[in-house]
């Protein structure tokens, strides 16, 4: 935490409410710490009307205090409403239910792919990840919000060694011919930064830099050419108010301590 | 005559109906949540060989340690890994070996696959844009493609999954097989509905469950189970939704066993092979697993 009032994690967490929106409806999945917590401020700032979903517990709006490391936690379960989990997955093939879907991987590319399957080569892989679960419904979940804990040039990679959960595909060509109901990826949130992407060449852009952190710092740790805008604004630090909602959600620090 | 009651102790429900060779074996659960684990543990004591084991969208310890103890060919999973605690030691260990051959696959074709499994249907066409990840490029046998005939295009499918026996961890049945889940259901109740055999186990078998909690709320019908065995805490360590959390520490232990073929097999044999299911809830200590409260859902 280096001498600051918050902690990454907490910074992360403000980065993606800020991107939430009032009336838009949220899912997520397994190791969901940091986006719960920033729905649960969106929701108690400027969203009071946002949804959002739980992971594999198919809770609505989980009444989380404090919040818990499992997505299909039993304490989830206290919620506005509960879907079985075939009923998630029925929205989230319709394409229009859902406003933004939280992903991530073990390698994140250019284009926002990711990959949660294999390092190497899937037939002979030097690291078998756990497997894809929801991923590939990232083409037709709204925007992609894709985050990680790790930004280094393991993670941030040229190209995927497996795509997993689709971002822009191989660039805008082909995520042109696809004509996908989803928007594609348009946040990524690490301990270093935030990122978007650049409009015409679907490129990972770097939006905003976290207090103390240095340009340099993010292009060294990242595996391919971002695009870097002459001017790059800081990460406007946690408000009080939303360092006092998070602490009120949060209390044990389940989010906070992460980064 | 009489109503044939279906309670019966963990090994015999083993013993009867999963075959020596199961050809294809389905455990519930998703997550460190609602495992079967009485009824796992138990397969690996009488060394039942899986063709092929099958799995909710997320599994946990129920197929790694089915992976580590147990003898199992191939598996289709869309994830094996125990979340904030980290990745899944014999999945990972016995993929990247080829010890085991992997079917992998996303959680809509499982979802879709117990559907289809369930009801009869041929296959289950996926959305347009589930095509666009490398899922089917490695596995086309898995994921086969047909001509959608209201427009023409190409759609990728999912396959009915049927499996032989599934193993299925319910909170409360009455002895006839009627079931209820307190929480979560994640796929279990398709899996009961797609599989052939289905063995459960509850923490409590309550007679008159319908009467207690209204019919509404018991949607496992008991024509589909075959076996049911109490086995309290039979998830550990695992949670079973309302009644206990799971036990993280446990599960600690339990990953840092599988870093070495030694530690694992002293696991095996203090947990598993050294014991009788019903002896297993002692060795872990009652005051312990009472310790592992849940504020759950009020009923």
């Amino acid at each position: 935490m280096s001498g600051k009032a918050y902690s990454t994690a907490e910074l992360m967490a403000c980065v993606m409410a800020r991107h939430l929106r009032d009336r838009e409806v949220a899912v997520m999945g397994a190791v969901s710490m940091i986006p719960m917590a920033a729905c649960r401020l969106a929701q108690e700032t400027h969203a009071p009307n946002l949804s959002y979903i739980a992971g594999g517990s198919g809770a609505v709006n989980p009444h989380l205090e404090p919040l818990v490391f499992s997505s299909c936690d039993a304490e989830n379960l206290r919620a506005d409403a509960v879907l079985a989990l075939p009923d998630v997955i029925l929205l989230e093939g319709h394409g229009k239910r859902f406003d933004v879907f939280f992903g991530g991987g073990l390698q994140i590319d250019k284009y926002g792919n990711c990959n949660l399957v294999c390092i190497g080569d899937w037939h002979h892989p030097v690291l078998k990840g756990p497997g894809t679960v929801g991923l590939p419904f990232l083409p037709r979940a709204g925007r992609a919000v894709i985050y990680t804990t790790s930004h280094n040039a393991r993670t941030f990679v040229e190209k995927v060694d497996f795509n997993s959960g689709p971002g822009f595909l191989d660039g805008p060509e082909s995520w042109a011919r696809q004509g996908l109901p989803g928007q594609g990826p348009s946040l990524v949130v690490t301990p270093l930064c935030a990122l978007d992407f650049d409009e015409i060449s679907k490129v990972m852009r770097l939006k905003s830099l976290h207090p103390g952190v240095r340009r340099e710092q993010v292009a060294e740790n990242t595996g391919f050419e971002l695009v870097i805008p002459v001017e790059v604004p800081v990460t406007p630090e946690p408000t009080p108010s939303e360092l006092a909602i998070l602490r009120r959600v949060d209390p044990t620090g389940v989010a906070r301590n992460l980064v | 005559m009489e109503r044939t009651r279906k309670v019966m102790s963990v090994s015999e429900a083993i013993r009867r109906f999963v075959p020596d060779r199961c050809e294809s074996l389905a455990v519930g659960g998703m997550h460190m949540h609602n495992n079967p684990m009485a009824l796992i543990r138990e397969v690996i004591r009488q060394d039942k060989k899986i063709k092929r084991l099958i799995t909710s969208p997320s599994a946990d310890i129920n197929a790694d340690l089915l992976l580590g103890g147990g003898s199992v060919e191939e598996i289709l999973t869309a994830y094996v890994g125990f979340e904030h605690l980290g990745l899944a030691p014999n999945f990972r260990r016995a993929v990247e070996k080829k010890t085991v051959k992997l079917l992998e696959c996303d959680e809509p074709f499982l979802v879709y696959g117990f559907q289809a499994g369930a009801g009869g249907l041929p296959f289950i066409p996926y959305p347009k844009g589930l095509e666009s990840n490398d899922l089917h490029k490695i596995n086309p046998e898995l994921y086969r493609f047909t001509t959608d005939p209201y427009t023409g295009e190409q759609v990728m499918t999912a396959a009915p999954i049927k499996p032989s026996v599934a193993l299925i961890h319910c909170q409360e049945a009455d002895p006839y097989g009627n079931a209820i889940f307190k929480g979560s259901e994640f796929t279990d109740r398709q899996m009961i509905f797609a599989a052939e055999t289905v063995v459960l186990q509850v923490e409590k078998i309550v007679p008159n469950l319908a009467e207690r909690y209204g019919a509404t709320r018991v949607n496992v019908p008991g024509f589909l189970v075959s076996a049911v065995v109490e086995a309290p805490y039979g998830c550990h360590p695992t949670s079973s939704h309302t009644y206990y959390t799971y036990d993280e520490d446990h599960l600690k232990v339990y990953l840092k066993a599988c870093k070495s073929p030694e530690s694992l097999g002293e696991y095996l044999h203090q947990y598993v092979l050294g014991m009788a299911e019903e002896e297993y809830a002692v060795e872990i200590g009652l005051e312990r697993l009472q310790n592992l409260t849940t504020r759950g859902v009020s009923e």
